[in-house]
């Protein structure tokens, strides 16, 4: 049974100790903006301005337009234009820029056929170097759909049979293709952030309180206390609501900078949102104490941690979709507690579910919580 | 006389099958100041962790103020209070408030609490710190503050583990005397120290644990006299074998009244440097000094039964004549040499 008095003395002892470390308090509520900045800025964003060369060793219409787009497409940033193709190699090759677009000298010939335009591509960025040849792709293969449709017009100036010529040259125009995003334009940020926020939580918690537990068994505190009569569930419950009240704020935190940096949206509401976090937190609480409690220093735990929480970070699809992993890792996945947070958070955030449309991940959650606070208070031992 | 704590064949027997406390009996008399002595490793923390429920005993049985250990941990809890060696108070609370916590954890009554709390502080002279955080304390305020808080629920028996290790001559005093006032209000108080002048000031019984047993149990001085006896019959039995050619002073059998085996003062007739070369080389001899006056102060590292036998022999046999040989009274540091080496042969063999 669980008595309010002691239980509350374990969260008035934590704020008390955050009150009188105002180092550890900023710490705290600074980890979740370095989290959501690291990440928001440094794998949320697309990547606009790379440096590249235009080789250009033709005149007329089709290359002036080509340079036009080139210039004005957010990928690239053209340091120069120029015709000496050696040149821009060499600029390339120096990583003065990330690559080199050749324009050959027939490129504004009509009477050429094939077009040999050349991307002289720095490929040891491999980031960069793919989106480069993406937008490339994407420019050339809009510049040949137009070059077509004009040779389609003077084709059938020169009284060619138009059903054959339409056939061969515009079939592409032909194919309407309507893009419908469900959940609106999602960028990678959007994806990302539930996640993160799925991640602070995770490690936060797991790492805080079996550190906390480690760290007092290790300085006789959680001794004192389990020789006065006090059962196991008071002192573990009064630790777990400080935790979870702290770190609560710090999810608080989390959301709050994600809006307003990224303008993340919350589709599914914020106290959906914060429900599910707290479920996801209590989880990760749990998995905490279980693992803390036979150990005895918080170097042990620390170690005991790890195996299971980098693993969770990279396979649980904070950073990519599991569907795309090798099929083991999937499989994997889905014995990590964080793999349901995710999917419960993004069917939140993203596609604006409620509880009821992600109550298998919640169950499953709820499940591991049960599962975790069971083995952990079992297995706890008031010895030192 | 009533017993504060009893033991009936106590038995930890650790998951790897290492035994730390065995068939242990103990009987710790009600309002004495016990002293638990051992070795490291002896069990004595094992056993003080069964006597304050923080592990369930093997086998065996414990009774703490007439509460069984396994059945009524909660009212044994509510009669012990524990200074550990390594305070154990939060360092970011203060005084007041790590005693505040420990009276609601015992569930003191919150309008007697702080009054309890400020006497408390007074009795052990602290209350000019009490708003100071414990991280702040030196070693002996901690121990005060660590004293403050365990005595908040009036404990009938106070586990006192190491309380004055690293701290100066004058703070230790203090204590001591603290103890006493402990003791003479009424609180059976269970001293774990190393330093056995502090047992011996302190304690009125003192059990001796090796190896998971109780080797000796008595008051320091029943002790020291045991091993006083103990001695006397081993160096009088080892003279007595001493060949012809030695002389030994009259004043030297008086002197047996006084023996100690471990520190001897020879003074040879004929002292040269084969005899200090051959005493060099006899086995068990921890430490030898020629003093001015021309004695052999010799300190014996063992109480194997033959080691006195040795020296004096050996001392015979490189042509050494005994003049005289003086000795100290044992302290209770030889009782404890003496019982727990002899544990430790006995477990080699």
């Amino acid at each position: 049974m669980i008595e309010p008095k002691k239980f509350w003395w374990m969260i008035k002892k934590e704020l008390i100790s955050l009150k009188r470390h105002p180092g550890r308090l900023i710490s705290i509520l600074a980890f979740p903006i370095i989290m959501i900045l690291l990440f928001g800025y440094g794998m949320g964003g697309e990547m606009t301005d790379l440096p590249i060369v235009v080789v250009s060793q033709s005149h007329g219409d089709l290359t002036d337009l080509t340079l036009d787009t080139i210039k004005s497409t957010e990928t690239y940033h053209v340091v120069e234009v120029m015709d000496n193709l050696n040149d821009g190699k060499e600029r390339v090759e120096n990583g003065e820029v990330k690559a080199a677009i050749i324009l050959p000298s027939d490129y504004d010939d009509d009477s050429s056929s094939q077009k040999g335009v050349t991307l002289y591509l720095d490929s040891s960025d491999q980031m960069a170097s793919q989106i480069i040849e993406s937008s490339t792709q994407g420019i050339f293969y809009r510049l040949s759909n137009m070059v077509a449709a004009q040779t389609s017009v003077s084709t059938q100036d020169a009284d060619i049979e138009p059903s054959v010529m339409h056939s061969l040259n515009n079939f592409k125009d032909d194919i309407s293709l309507h893009i419908n995003r469900i959940y609106g334009n999602i960028k990678y940020i959007d994806f990302l952030v539930p996640a993160i926020l799925g991640m602070t939580v995770m490690m936060s918690c797991m790492m805080g309180m079996g550190a906390t537990i480690a760290g007092e068994r290790e300085t006789g505190e959680l001794a004192r206390l389990f020789m006065t009569p006090t059962s196991v569930s008071t002192v573990i419950g009064g630790k777990i609501a400080a935790k979870l009240l702290i770190e609560l704020v710090r999810a608080l935190i989390l959301i709050f900078m994600a809006v307003l940096l990224f303008n993340v949206s919350i589709k599914g509401g914020f106290l959906q949102t914060f429900i599910v976090l707290v479920i996801g937190a209590l989880c990760f609480v749990g998995f905490g104490i279980m693992l803390s409690a036979r150990t005895s220093t918080q170097e042990d735990y620390a170690q005991m941690s790890l195996p299971f929480s980098m693993p969770m970070m990279f396979v649980s699809g904070v950073f990519y979709p599991i569907e795309t992993m090798p099929w083991i890792l999937q499989k994997l996945a889905y014995i990590f507690p964080l793999t349901y947070l995710n999917d419960a958070m993004r069917g939140i955030m993203l596609k604006g579910q409620t509880l009821g449309d992600v109550w298998l991940d919640l169950v499953v959650l709820l499940g591991f919580t049960a599962l975790f606070f069971i083995i952990g208070v079992k297995r706890f031992n008031r010895d030192v | 006389m009533k017993n504060a704590i009893e033991t009936h064949d106590l038995t930890k027997v650790y998951n790897n099958n290492f035994t730390a406390v065995n068939s242990l009996n103990l009987e710790i008399p009600d309002k004495s100041i016990f002293g638990m002595l051992g070795p490291n490793g002896a069990g004595k923390t094992t056993t003080i962790k069964m006597l304050t429920c923080l592990i369930q005993p093997t086998s065996g049985r414990a009774t703490v103020g007439g509460y069984d250990v396994q059945k009524n941990p909660d009212e044994v809890r509510n009669l012990l209070g524990m200074v550990p060696q390594q305070v154990s108070l939060y360092k970011d609370l203060t005084v007041m408030e790590n005693s505040q916590m420990c009276a609601d954890y015992y569930g003191v009554p919150q309008d007697e609490r702080d009054s309890r709390i400020e006497d408390l502080m007074e009795l052990v002279d602290i209350k000019y710190a009490k708003d100071k955080r414990v991280g702040q304390l030196s070693g002996g305020q901690k121990q005060k503050a660590s004293l403050v808080a365990s005595l908040v629920h009036r404990p009938e028996i106070l586990f006192l583990d190491e309380p004055t290790i690293g701290l100066d001559p004058t703070t230790k005093r203090t204590l001591w005397d603290l103890i006493r006032e402990l003791n003479d209000n009424g609180h059976t108080i269970i001293l774990c120290s190393h330093d056995m002048h502090e047992v011996d000031m302190l304690c009125d019984n003192v059990g001796i644990i090796n190896t998971g047993n109780l080797v000796a149990y008595d008051t320091p001085q029943g002790l020291k006299d045991a091993l006083l006896e103990s001695n006397k019959k081993e160096m009088t039995d080892a003279l007595s074998k001493i060949s012809s050619e030695s002389e030994v002073s009259t004043s030297t059998k008086e002197n047996i009244e006084n023996l100690n085996l471990r520190k001897m003062s020879i003074l040879l007739k004929n002292q040269d440097d084969n005899v200090i070369d051959s005493i060099k080389k006899s086995n068990n001899i921890k430490s030898i000094e020629i003093a001015k006056n021309g004695r052999i102060n010799l300190r014996i590292d063992s109480f194997d039964d033959m080691a006195v036998q040795n020296v004096l022999n050996d001392i015979i046999a490189s042509g050494g004549i005994i003049k005289s040989i003086y000795t100290e009274e044992p302290s209770l540091e030889d009782v404890f040499i003496k019982s727990t080496s002899e544990v430790n042969e006995n477990d080699r063999a």
